[in-house]
Parts: structure tokens; sequence; C-alpha cells
């Protein structure tokens, strides 16, 4: 057999595992509940709940943010990430969250969310300003 | 619709729309004109191949006016800011400078495509011109890819369903709205959307052009390779196609860093590369590409790996198709938030990648028994035999990238609901730096082998110096910038080194006259500081801003290791962060941003000398109307190291309004203070005292007759605050038996002085204070993040560039000699 076959075999070998580890490495999308039994981290899709706080202030921590979210099964929980309120946080539609339960609350290390971006919705913002035409 | 609309310019959109049209009808012809006259050259019927060649040439020019066209119309109307079209309504507005209005071309997916397409037209200009017998063959391929970009673009229903997406759509036909059933709706619309304000930097008006040229010119060797497999050349395709290979290599990884510093100096992630899908999408064809160039020299020199260098230049063109997917198709929503929405072109860009894919492996299956694969088997101490396993290096690094990137298109296939892993940095990072010390040295050790055979004596006698050098000037980097912690860190600096000197041992031979061995020796040198720099940067930079002096919000909260990197700064109070004094000094407003000034120093803790002194002005665009900041960091720059500093948090400013003055205008004061006082008394308040001097007993007041029995006192205040004196008359008046007041307002000593009442019987005045609240002290939380080394990254990117560039050179040159 040629060399080259060989290494080649080696490599695509080598590929599978890659493979094979990266879907072993990949997380999974939860709910709380799901949350509560899993000591890693995962990820937890749901939305804000815009009835309760949203707290962040920076001038008793910096670094502390906390809101209420619920997830797609309808569960809330009290979220905690460490740093600062996202911007347009209230304006989101949708948040993934990744992290993991630490007693009631869930701490987030990362949040992605999905806004109704002005730069995406198709909202006309009209301005009634009569201009003066004769 | 039978309403008149005022104020329309429909001219630019109507000719827009004709030359999309214009374009694909074009393109399409081209493409089979171009395939008849290849199929007929071929056939050996020249007569017939020259007249269809004649008319894919006139359809190919039409297609690159028509491209022309589409431009010029849609930068008419965005520069006109015609919000009738949707396009300008979404991605321009009034307030942008011109040199944004460029930018606003790419915001949206059909711009993007236009440019894709012009870079194509303008590549294909160059074929045209130079290909010469090649001319007919590779423009078949170009031009169907034209034909598929066009169709991007068209926008028009054809059996229920919308082909494309078109620039010139009416604001009116794209969205549904009550206004539009007014006539005179225009009018009403006084601007448009505007541009993304993180799209608002000089970066973004040159890096989309730089990264879609790279793109585009991938299809060059592409379509090489599938001319050179149909028409059974199948060795000289590789000739031609090598320089074009460079360029698109060379031109693509430009792209890719210009994204990258964008990245780092507007965004504020704080980094220059995050794994994100969208970052991604653009180095997998990257990598199978650079791997496909090195097969085809190995080829050209050796006769091996044939197969290999073919399928990695198809491969890599496929990857750009599905790249151009999975940003465009909507289908990575949930992983990434660089990605674009899906504009309902999903289905369309899977034919897109499909059509190419089954055409490649169609002609390698249908070819493969003719293909040269060579039966003999490589020296192991031979430099074809580490080019191609350097290729296959990269190629597995790409799949570990393509493989994790593809988890949403995995959960959309197979139902499945995958997240990605959740420390998606150290998930790459944990691949990508074993793969990296692979590559660079192979990159090193195989410069020193011979084609065929090697004296293997002599090439470990060679490399045995610079491998033992290498080891100590890694020791010395390792120390210096603290990545000796980590083993696999080590091993990276260690390869990355080795292959420095390696090549730079090379490069010293190409100074004594073997010049063609400088471009790929420079080229090396410059991605093994691009693997140096990123890896120090990224691996040691550290967040400055730690700050841990919150309020404890419970033992579960203090416990969790997360660092708490971001920092309370209240005006004009210097704290003291890592080795920096950082103050903040106030803010300006210029434009749309808002400019924080934050100070910093290196006091001496010693002398006390300041060492270092710099201000810098992180910005943020706020927006009253949201409720929202848009952050972009400042960075001072050092030959070694970056500090970097964004606002992470401010105080959303308050539309003004300004309060009716009057009546209600006690409530901006506090709890007023009332004070019983004689003549020569003094008041303390707050900021300073006050000091009764006396009292005026005809004082006046405007429009206030006063008649016999009634009574006017003014009262002589003076007031001390801060060093500064002030002085107020408030006024008493009884008229006809009625008690009134005149308080008197010190606005510059946020004070209000009332003189409410006389107790004769006491021997009294009284005197109501009103103090303003206190000012509230404005703060900004910020985040500050050192990056060493970082220059060795940006400076290796230039270098690689410089390498590339002669190699172009080089090979080019062959090819006219040749």
């Amino acid at each position: 057999m040629k060399k080259s076959s060989i290494a080649g075999i080696i490599i695509i070998a080598i590929a599978i595992c890659v493979i094979i580890s990266t879907y072993s490495d990949s997380s999974t999308y939860g709910s709380f509940t799901d949350a509560k039994e899993s000591k890693s981290e995962l990820h937890v899709v749901g939305h804000l709940d815009k009835q309760k706080e949203l707290f962040y202030n920076p001038k008793q921590d910096a670094n502390y943010f906390s809101f209420y979210m619920k997830d797609n099964k309808g569960l809330e929980c009290k979220v905690v990430f460490t740093g600062t309120k996202p911007q347009d946080f209230e304006k989101s539609e949708q948040i993934v969250l990744t992290g993991k339960m630490v007693g009631t609350e869930f701490h987030a290390s990362k949040i992605l969310m999905k806004c109704p971006s002005k730069y995406t919705k198709d909202k006309i913002e009209v301005n009634e300003v009569k201009t003066s035409k004769l | 619709m039978d309403i008149q609309f005022v104020g329309e310019h429909l001219l630019p959109g109507k000719l827009g729309q004709f030359f999309i049209i214009l374009s694909f009808g074009s393109a399409l012809l081209a493409t089979i004109s171009y395939y008849f006259a290849t199929i007929n050259k071929n056939r050996g019927k020249v007569l017939e191949s020259e007249s269809w060649q004649k008319i894919a040439r006139t359809a190919f020019m039409l297609n690159l006016v028509a491209i022309i066209g589409i431009g010029s119309c849609l930068f008419y109307i965005i520069y006109n800011h015609l919000f009738e079209y949707h396009y300008a309504w979404a991605h321009s507005s009034k307030t942008l400078p011109v040199y944004f209005i460029i930018s606003c071309f790419w915001e949206g997916q059909e711009g993007s495509f236009w440019l894709w397409t012009f870079w194509q037209g303008i590549l294909g200009f160059v074929i045209f011109r130079k290909a010469k017998s090649w001319e007919s063959s590779v423009m078949t391929t170009i031009m169907f890819s034209q034909t598929f970009l066009a169709s991007m673009l068209i926008g028009i229903e054809v059996f229920g369903t919308r082909i494309g997406s078109s620039p010139f759509i009416l604001l009116r036909t794209a969205i549904d709205g009550p206004i539009f059933s007014r006539p005179d709706y225009l009018s009403l619309i006084q601007d448009g959307n505007g541009l993304n304000p993180l799209l608002q930097n000089y970066w973004m008006v040159i890096h989309p052009p730089t990264l879609f040229l790279g793109f585009a010119s991938m299809i060059v060797p592409f379509a090489y390779a599938t001319a050179g497999l149909w028409e059974k050349r199948y060795k000289e395709w590789i000739k031609p196609a090598l320089p074009w290979a460079l360029f698109a290599a060379m031109v693509l990884g430009t792209g890719i860093i210009m994204g990258s510093f964008w990245a780092y100096e507007a965004l504020n992630f704080g980094g220059f590369w995050a794994w994100d899908p969208v970052e991604n999408a653009s180095i997998i064809p990257w990598l199978t590409l650079i791997a496909a160039v090195h097969v085809i020299i190995a080829y050209k020199n050796s006769g091996h790996s044939y197969f290999t260098a073919t399928f990695l230049v198809m491969i890599s063109f496929i990857l750009v198709l599905y790249a151009s997917f999975l940003t465009r198709s909507g289908i990575l929503g949930e992983t990434s938030v660089h990605a674009f929405t899906d504009l309902g072109m999903f289905w369309h860009l899977v034919i897109f990648v499909l059509t190419f894919l089954s055409l490649s492996v169609w002609l390698l299956v249908s070819r493969w028994k003719e293909l040269p694969i060579t039966k003999k088997d490589e020296e192991t101490y031979s430099r074809e035999f580490w080019l191609f396993i350097g290729a296959l290096v990269l190629t597995v690094a790409c799949v570990q990238i393509i493989a994790t990137t593809s988890i949403p298109v995995f959960n959309a296939i197979f139902g499945t609901k995958l997240a990605p892993p959740a420390n998606i940095i150290q998930h790459y990072n944990k691949w990508q730096v074993p793969f990296a010390v692979v590559i660079a040295f192979i990159s090193a050790f195989s410069q020193f082998l011979k084609y065929k055979k090697t004296d293997v004596k002599k090439f470990y006698i060679s490399i045995s110096v610079s491998l033992v050098v290498a080891l100590i000037i890694a020791g010395i980097i390792g120390y210096i910038t603290k990545v000796y912690g980590n083993a696999m860190y080590m091993i990276l600096t260690y390869a990355s080194v080795f292959s420095i000197l390696a090549n730079a041992k090379i490069l010293g031979e190409a100074f004594k006259g073997k010049w063609k061995l400088a471009g790929s020796a420079i080229a090396h040198i410059g991605f093994a500081l691009i693997l140096v720099g990123a890896l120090v940067a990224a691996a040691t930079h550290k967040t400055v801003s730690i700050n841990n002096t919150g309020t404890d919000f419970g033992d579960e909260f203090a416990k969790a290791n997360n660092p708490k990197e971001n920092i309370i700064l209240y005006k004009d109070e210097p704290v003291k962060m890592d080795r920096y004094t950082v103050t903040y000094m106030g803010d300006s407003v210029k434009g749309v941003n808002t400019y924080y000034r934050v100070n910093y120093k290196v006091i001496d803790e010693k002398s006390g000398s300041i060492k270092e002194n710099f201000d810098l002005y992180p910005h943020a665009q706020q927006n009253v109307k949201m409720q929202q900041i848009i952050a972009s960091p400042d960075t001072r720059h050092y030959l070694f190291h970056d500090i970097y500093t964004h606002v992470s948090s401010v105080p959303l400013k308050e539309e003004d309004h300004m309060g009716a003055e009057g009546h209600s205008d006690d409530k901006t004061y506090e709890k007023p203070v009332i004070h019983e006082i004689n003549i020569g008394d003094t008041i303390r308040f707050r900021e300073g005292f006050m000091v009764i001097k006396g009292v005026n007993k005809d004082a006046k007041i405007q429009n206030i007759p006063i008649k016999n029995g009634d009574m006017a006192i003014g009262l002589q205040v003076e007031v001390n605050q801060n060093g500064k004196k002030y002085t107020a008359e408030p006024i008493y008046l009884l008229k006809g038996g009625v008690k009134y007041d005149f308080g008197k307002t010190i606005d510059e000593a946020g004070l209000k002085l009332r003189f409410t009442n006389i107790y004769p019987a006491k021997n009294k005045l009284e005197l109501t204070v009103y103090q303003k609240p206190k000012a509230e002290k404005t703060w900004i939380v910020m985040k500050a993040i050192e990056f060493p080394y970082i220059n060795l990254f940006w400076g290796g990117t230039i270098i690689m560039v410089i390498g590339f560039l002669l190699s172009i050179f080089r090979r080019n040159k062959e090819l006219k000699t040749a």
C-alpha cells in the first residue's frame, strides 16, 4: 500500500474521531426543569418576563444583573448574570441562556438574545410632520 | 392600484429591475453559448465553436454592463435617499456621511450578492482577455455561477414562489401599512432606518469588498479544474490555476483578518476572533484552499497528489457556497448574532450548493479512470509527501470547524436538538491548537526537504540547529509572555518559532540569489507570526477592570467563580485598576455618539511620578427613543501591548423636557427648611451659609403698585456657597390685608429663598429655604482588557500577504516563460 494512502486512512480516522467528539462535546437545549436535574452547563431557550423586575444597579454592584425568564415550557426562574445588563435587553423576543442552576437561581455565563432590531424589523416610523406644501 | 402616489421616483427602480433581468438573461445566454463553444471546439468544429464564442462574448459584455447598471441604480437610490425603495429606507438615512453610504450597499443581502456578482464579472473579464485556449471552458463555469447569483436578485414570483430578492422593491410593496393608502405617504416618511451603528466604521467600507473579492476569486481555480476534467486537459489546468489560487488565498485571508480587525476595533466582545459561525464560514474555504495550493505545488514538482489537488480546489469553492448558505439562509439563527435573516432563499441557496457539488462529483467520478494518478509510492523524506500530509492536516482542522459550525444544519436535517458546546472558545482551541502545532512543524522542516529524495543526514543536520535555537527562543518567549503555564501553548510557541527560524534560513538563501524561494519563506514566517501573536494575545489577555467591590448578593452569588469584569467609575474620582489609575473625566457629544473621556495614569509608587498618562475615548450611541446604547471601544496601541476599553453601561440620557416654569417649580427642590431669624443671623445650609444683612422697607415689585396701608419688605440675604457670594432679596407683601411673598431663586447655587412671614410679637422674621437635591454623580461602567503582543498578529498578516504577492509574481512568470 502507498504511504500516502495509509496517511490518508489515518487522517480520515482522526477526522471521524473529531466529528464524534464534536457531537459529544455539544450541549443540549433544555428547560429549567432539565437544568435542575443536570449538573453540567446547558442552553435554555425562553423569553423575558416583562412583568417582573429587571435588576441592575451599577452603584451597588456593576457585575450583577438579574431578571426572570420563562422557558419554552412556561416555567419561570430567576436568572443571574455576572456582568452588565445587555443593551436593549427589555426588547428581546427570545433569549438563549448558557449556564446552570445554582440553588434556585439559574446562573448564566452567556446570554444571546434575539431582538426585533430596528434594522431588521419592518416597522415604519411615521413622523406626523406636515410639510407645508402649497 | 388606483392610487396616484405623490413624489415617487420610479425610473431608477424600473431601470434597475431591467438590468437585473438583463444580467440574468445574458449570464444564461453566455453560459449556454460558452458551453456549445467548448463542445464544438473539442469535436473539432472550429467554425461553429467560433460563432458560439462570438455570441458568448457579446452576452458576457452585456452581463457586465447590466451588473454595473444594477450597481449604479442602487447607488443612485441610496445616495439620493429615495425612501420609496425598501432597500434605501431599511439601510440608510439622511444623516449618514457619503463614505458610509457605500457601506449601506452591503448591509443587506441583496447588496452583498451584487458585490459578489460584480467581482465575479470583473474576474471574468480578466479571464476573457487572458485565458486564450481556456476561455470557453473556464467561462462556462463562471457564467453558470453568474446566472445563479443573478437569479438571487430577481425577486419575481414564478408559480407562486418568489425567486430571489430584488433590491429595487418599493417600500409600499414590501410592507403593509395603513399609511400606504395615502397618496402622499412619502411626505410622512422623513428618514430611513439608517445603517447599523456597528457598521459605521471605516473598516466596514473596505472589509466586505475585500472578503467578497476573495470569495469571488475562488471560482477561478474551480473553473480551471472543472474545465481541465471536462476537456480532459488533466495536467494542463494546474499551471494557470495556481496563481489564481494564490490570489484567492491572499485576498480572502486579508479580508478575514480585516474583519477580525474591525471586530477588535469596533465591536465590544473584547477580542479579535470569537469562533462565531459567521467567522468560521469565511475561514473554512480559506483553509482548504491553502491546502489545495500546497498540493498543487507538490503535484507540479513531483506528479504526486493529483486527485487531492483537484479535490481540494473543487471543495474550496463548494465550501464558499456552503458558507453563503450558512450565513444567508437564517439557519444559524440560534447560534450567531451576526448572520443574516432568511429572505426566503433557503432552498434557492441549497440548490446553488448542490448543483455545483453534484457537478464536481459527477466530473470526478466520470473521469476517475483517466486521472493521472501515480501508482508510485512517495519517499518519506521528500517534500511532496509532507506537503500532502500538511494539506491533510489542514483539511482535518477544517473538518472540525465545519462539524461544530454545522450543528444547526445537522439539527435541521436529522430533526435533533443539539446545542453548540457550552464553552465554544475552549472547544475550538482544544482542537485547533494541536492542529496548528503540526502545521507549524511541517511548514518548517519540509522547507529543507527536496522533491523526490532527500539526503537524510544532511536534512537532520540542517534542521537540528534551528530546532535547538528555537527551543531557547521559545523558552525566552514563553517566559516573557507568561504562557509557560500551559504545555500545549508552549509546544505551539516552540513550533512557530521553529517555523520562523527555518523559513528565515530559506529567506537568507533567497537573498543570496535564490529569489524564487522568497515568497513561500516570507508567507510562512508571516503565518507563524500570526500563530504566535494569536496564541499570546488570546491566552494571556487580561481583564484589568476586575472589580470585587460590589455589594454582596448572598453566598451563592459570591461563590460563583465568574470574575467580575466591569468596574464603575464616578466622575472625577480616580480608581486604582491593576497598575493603572483611571479617572472618568466627563463626556462630550459629537454627532450621534457620546464620547466618554477616561484618563489612564501609571504612577510610580516610590517616586510618585507619572510614568504614563493618556486618555481613551470609548464611545456609545445613545438612542433615547429605544432606550439603548451601542458601545464601541477605544484602544491605546503600544508596540508590545494594547489597552482596550469599552463602556458596558452608562446612565441613559433623558429626553430634554423643559419643565414648565412656575407653579410646580417647588417640586424640583427638597423639602423646605423654615428658619426664624433676625437681622445679623447666619443660617447654615448644605454647601455653605447665608447672612441676613438687613431689611429693605420700601421694596418695589414690578407691576404691583404699593398703596397706603400696604407693606412690601425685602430681606437682604448674602449667600456664601463654596467660596462664592450671591445676594438675594426675597420680598414679603401685605396688600389689602392679604399676605403674599415673592421668592428669589439663585440658580447657580440651587437655592430658592422665600420671605414667608413676620412675627411682630416674637420680633422674628421667617425665611424659608429651598434647596435643590444634590446633583447625582455621573458614572460609567466600563471594562478594560490588556492585549499583549497583538501586533505580532497584525504584523504577521502583513508579512504573509507580502509572501503571497511574491509567490503570485513567481508563478505568473513561470506561466509566461513556460
